[in-house]
């Protein structure tokens, strides 16, 4: 069930938005109700993915907030341009096999 | 035999640049059961071939899967299940290799000194230690930089390491 919540926003944005909706003949509530869940799910993508960068969460932690498989992950990684959070540091590093 | 302890990523690159079948035939392979459930569920194996391999390679033994009992690591950042289970069984059976290519595994791994490979070195090794061909070693770190998001400062420099393993060789061949 929606929950009523109370947010401001700026002036302009809130014309736009209006003016937008009109337009197009949506239903204010259930637009906003959209956009912001479209949003949301995005920036906790952006976020999430920033903290795997900087080695704060591991692979599989951020698979698991966004309930994504591994190969979705590398997927995504692809699509936005990103690496792996290997370092050029962890290569030298890495051990040599035993003959 | 050389002891591997690998975590999911590790055994996904592997799968997906096409040397974890050799890696298996050449290391004792040894996953906990987190990351058999990280990697191999149901759905994973109806849905990808990397998951389907991974879970034949376990049903016929190639990939052991061990409990790393119920102890926890003191570790000063968090890990997931999968990860700490792999870093303790690492560390628990001794002489063992610690396989990840994830860096906040990683971190964890140099707190405690284990030793740790990741998939492109692994491709490098295979290459030097003349198991896999310099054409397939070359493949496979293709495939780590599209499919395995390698960084391409790592990959440049992998394939740096392999053209001076294959010159080296050529030179040992003109020598003798």
């Amino acid at each position: 069930m929606a929950k009523p919540t109370t947010i401001r926003i700026p002036e302009d944005l809130l014309n736009e938005i209006n003016e937008f909706v009109q337009k197009s003949k949506l239903d204010r509530s259930a637009y906003l109700r959209e956009v912001l869940r479209k949003g949301f799910s995005i920036d906790k993508q952006d976020r999430l993915l920033l903290k795997y960068a900087r080695k704060e969460l591991s692979q599989v932690e951020v698979c698991e907030e966004l309930k994504w498989d591994t190969w979705r992950f590398l997927a995504q990684l692809k699509a936005r341009n990103l690496y792996l959070n290997v370092e050029f540091e962890d290569w030298l590093d890495a051990a040599e096999l035993p003959s | 035999m050389t002891r591997m302890v690998a975590d999911s990523s590790a055994l996904i690159l592997l799968a997906k640049c096409g040397l974890l079948e050799i890696v298996c035939n050449l290391f004792e392979i040894i996953v906990p059961k987190a990351v058999n459930i990280e990697v191999a569920t149901e759905d994973l194996v109806k849905n990808y071939p990397d998951a389907a391999l991974i879970s034949d390679l376990i049903s016929k033994g190639a990939i052991k899967v061990q409990s790393s009992g119920s102890d926890r690591l003191p570790l000063p950042i968090s890990l997931h299940r999968g990860k700490e289970d792999a870093l303790l069984l690492a560390i628990k059976l001794g002489r063992s290799l610690f396989a990840t290519d994830d860096g906040k595994a990683i971190k964890a791994a140099k707190f405690f000194k284990v030793p740790f490979i990741i998939t492109p070195k692994i491709v490098v090794e295979l290459f030097r230690l003349q198991k896999i061909s310099f054409k397939k070693a070359r493949k496979s770190l293709e495939k780590l930089s599209k499919i395995g998001r390698y960084s391409p400062e790592i990959i440049a420099d992998a394939l740096v390491s392999l053209m001076e393993e294959k010159n080296g060789k050529t030179n040992n061949h003109k020598d003798t």
